[in-house]
């Protein structure tokens, strides 16, 4: 019985199940598509809320029809919806009807970046003062590996996908966006400090130096490897955004 | 006011921890989450679905524990799928473990329903049919549960648009079959006692004498929607986007004259409104409970 | 590639870093080119409804239909200079293909 409600649930038009029945004999079909209905428009509300500047971008009948293509596709696998939206930006990339705006996937990259570090785990920055003391012996600095905060992430485009996000932040949203210049690729910095998400444009090359961070690259030979950037100014956001939670020396795998 | 039920005899023995009061409360939002901290309202109790508290940690558990402090807790779970065929999740399982030992609620619930088939998910609770098998499925489930967490739960009777052919008990007596066999309790929810009596044009005063009352544990009040279907009968829709019906409180106040002031919360999901009006429906749900306990006393 | 880097210039980095990380936050955020969720807060989705969450209750909303295929992007995108669409402007061409 399930196969066939399952089965029916995500095709709007295949028919209703059979063994269905009411009491006044009414076409079961009317009331069948109450459940339908209900998958679909929560599964796509679930999106809605993940992803809100892809659908303001877009307008709201084109992301929920767009949304439901992708739920009837790929419902969720796990009853935990805050984790719903997983290959959502990838589904977007390949969605015929959105290719005239080149920029959407990557968008939909970073707020599912924004949701991922929403819901990360909790953890202390190291107070300055500790990392002062980590830092007393300059000679160790190059094997010394950072510890980054769960909810920390970055993002490479090659769109200005900071900005568009941005521009949606703003109160004159036309404005904001009339400003954007399409050329721009862009790098995101995603970290929550306190109960915040803070989204951070920063240069491409601290995020390569940020992202070898993340792959527990030691702080010389992450900085050695990225292309050119502000170290001072990218260890300085990183401190002050609280994403730093721990500084020790590299354990030599080799 | 109620503050005697605060410490009514606990079911299921030492561990359990203390029941819900006796009181009305009211489901939590993370609309409300700023305004219930300023203002530490006098609520009985709050509720949280317990898949919105299963990531790893960020503002939801923080105003959660926050909350909890002040309040006693119930973790309502939509996502667990009792009713299913599929076998249950067990990592679900174990993050709802997770969970109830972080929270330590005063009770736990789930829905009578499936919502996963094949591995999928969709995110609604879906009907199945009262008979023999799902029966020893539900029953089966619900055991497995129960034993992962440690403590009873209370099963919530659903609403439904459709019924099936191949049903051969009545919803009453099926989750009266439940309790009986499993030791579970009923959170019964008032309103879809009443969308689906309505939907399948049954007696909703017969129906709740016919449940195993004296398992009820929490009521549930909801609004609904009103629809029609193919053949122009009232079609309800468990909608919670509108306040409690005139018609599910009249059929609250009967099931209290059954079953005596319990635990009462406010449901409310789509279309929220400020928290004060929420307030003012678990306000109005005491003040029928105080009524019923002073006929109670009267007794 | 920063093929400088040393003990040394990690050390000076570093004490510049600690000095940004003191300064006031109305600099620092001059500085970041930040952008705050401020007001752009998550719901919970697993919710009793058919909405952002996993419902325990339904909708009367019927949206089940919409046909992504046969609909053009109208949203603040109208509002953007797109390099690559066919007007300039973010304007999109209709889609008529069917799925299947």
């Amino acid at each position: 019985m399930s196969a066939a409600f399952a089965y029916t649930l995500l095709r709007p038009e295949a028919p209703c199940p059979a063994g269905l029945k009411t009491w006044n004999g009414s076409d079961p079909a009317q009331r069948f598509a109450v459940y339908r209905n209900n998958v679909i428009v929560s599964l796509v509300d679930a999106l809605a809320d993940s992803f809100p500047v892809v659908q303001a971008l877009v307008g709201e009948d084109f992301f929920r029809a767009m949304a439901a293509e992708f739920a009837r596709g790929t419902p969720p696998r796990s009853p935990v919806l805050a984790w719903y939206g997983t290959g959502f930006a990838d589904f977007v990339a390949d969605f015929p009807p959105a290719a005239g705006l080149p920029y959407l996937a990557d968008v939909a990259r970073l707020e599912w970046l924004r949701v991922e570090a929403w819901h990360a785990a909790d953890a202390d920055p190291l107070p300055l003062a500790e990392m002062a003391a980590r830092l007393a012996d300059a000679a160790a600095l190059p094997a010394l590996r950072l510890t980054l905060h769960p909810s920390l992430r970055v993002l490479r485009s090659a769109h200005p996908v900071v900005s568009l996000w941005a521009a949606h932040q703003a109160e004159d949203v036309s404005a904001a966006l009339g400003a954007v210049d399409f050329a721009d690729a862009e790098a995101a910095l995603v970290v929550r400090d306190g109960l915040d998400v803070d989204i951070l444009r920063i240069e491409a090359g601290a995020a390569e130096f940020v992202d070898k961070l993340l792959r527990g690259a030691a702080l010389g030979e992450a900085a050695q490897a990225s292309g050119p950037f502000d170290l001072p100014a990218t260890l300085g956001m990183l401190l002050r955004s609280g994403a730093i939670i721990e500084a020790a020396p590299a354990r030599r795998i080799s | 006011m109620t503050s005697a039920n605060m410490n009514r005899p606990i079911r299921g023995g030492a561990a359990a921890p203390a029941a819900l009061p006796a009181r009305g409360g009211v489901g939590l939002k993370p609309e409300h989450f700023r305004h219930i901290l300023e203002t530490q309202p006098d609520i009985g109790f709050f509720e949280v679905h317990a898949e919105n508290y299963m990531g790893a940690g960020g503002p939801f558990h923080r105003y959660l524990e926050r909350i909890r402090a002040d309040y006693p807790l119930s973790i309502h779970g939509v996502g667990l799928s009792i009713g299913g065929e599929d076998p249950l999740d067990e990592d679900h399982l174990d993050r709802l473990a997770a969970l109830l030992a972080r929270y330590q609620p005063e009770s736990f619930s789930e829905h009578l329903a499936w919502s996963s088939h094949g591995g999928a998910f969709f995110n609604d609770l879906l009907p199945a049919p009262w008979h023999a098998s799902t029966l020893a499925r539900v029953c089966a489930h619900i055991d497995r549960v129960q034993e992962r967490l440690g403590r009873h739960m209370l099963l919530e009777n659903p609403a439904t648009y459709v019924e099936f052919e191949v049903s051969t008990m009545a919803e009453s007596d099926f989750i009266a079959e439940v309790v009986k066999r499993t030791g579970c309790g009923l959170l019964l929810d008032v309103n879809n006692a009443y969308v689906s009596c309505i939907n399948h044009h049954r007696d909703v005063r017969a129906y709740l004498r016919a449940l195993p009352l004296a398992a009820v544990g929490e009521i549930h009040l909801a609004g609904h929607a009103r629809e029609v279907d193919a053949a122009g009968a009232p079609l309800l829709i468990d909608s919670h986007g509108a306040p409690v019906a005139e018609a599910v409180w009249a059929l609250y106040d009967f099931a209290l004259s059954l079953v005596g002031p319990q635990p009462t919360l406010i449901e409310r999901d789509n279309d929220i409104p400020e928290f004060p009006v929420l307030a003012a429906e678990a306000h109005q749900a005491e003040i029928v409970m105080a009524r019923h306990a002073k006929l109670e006393a009267a007794a | 590639m920063n093929k400088s880097i040393t003990a040394a210039s990690l050390a000076i980095a570093f004490g510049t870093a600690m000095t940004l990380a003191a300064a006031p936050a109305a600099a620092q955020d001059k500085m970041a080119d930040k952008e705050k969720c401020y007001g752009v807060a998550m719901k919970g989705k697993n919710d009793c409804k058919a909405g952002a969450g996993t419902s325990c209750a339904g909708t009367s909303k019927i949206d089940y239909q919409g046909n992504a295929w046969s609909m053009v992007p109208k949203g603040t995108c109208e509002k953007t200079a797109s390099p690559t669409s066919p007007t300039g402007h973010g304007q999109l061409k209709e889609f008529k293909e069917k799925k299947a």
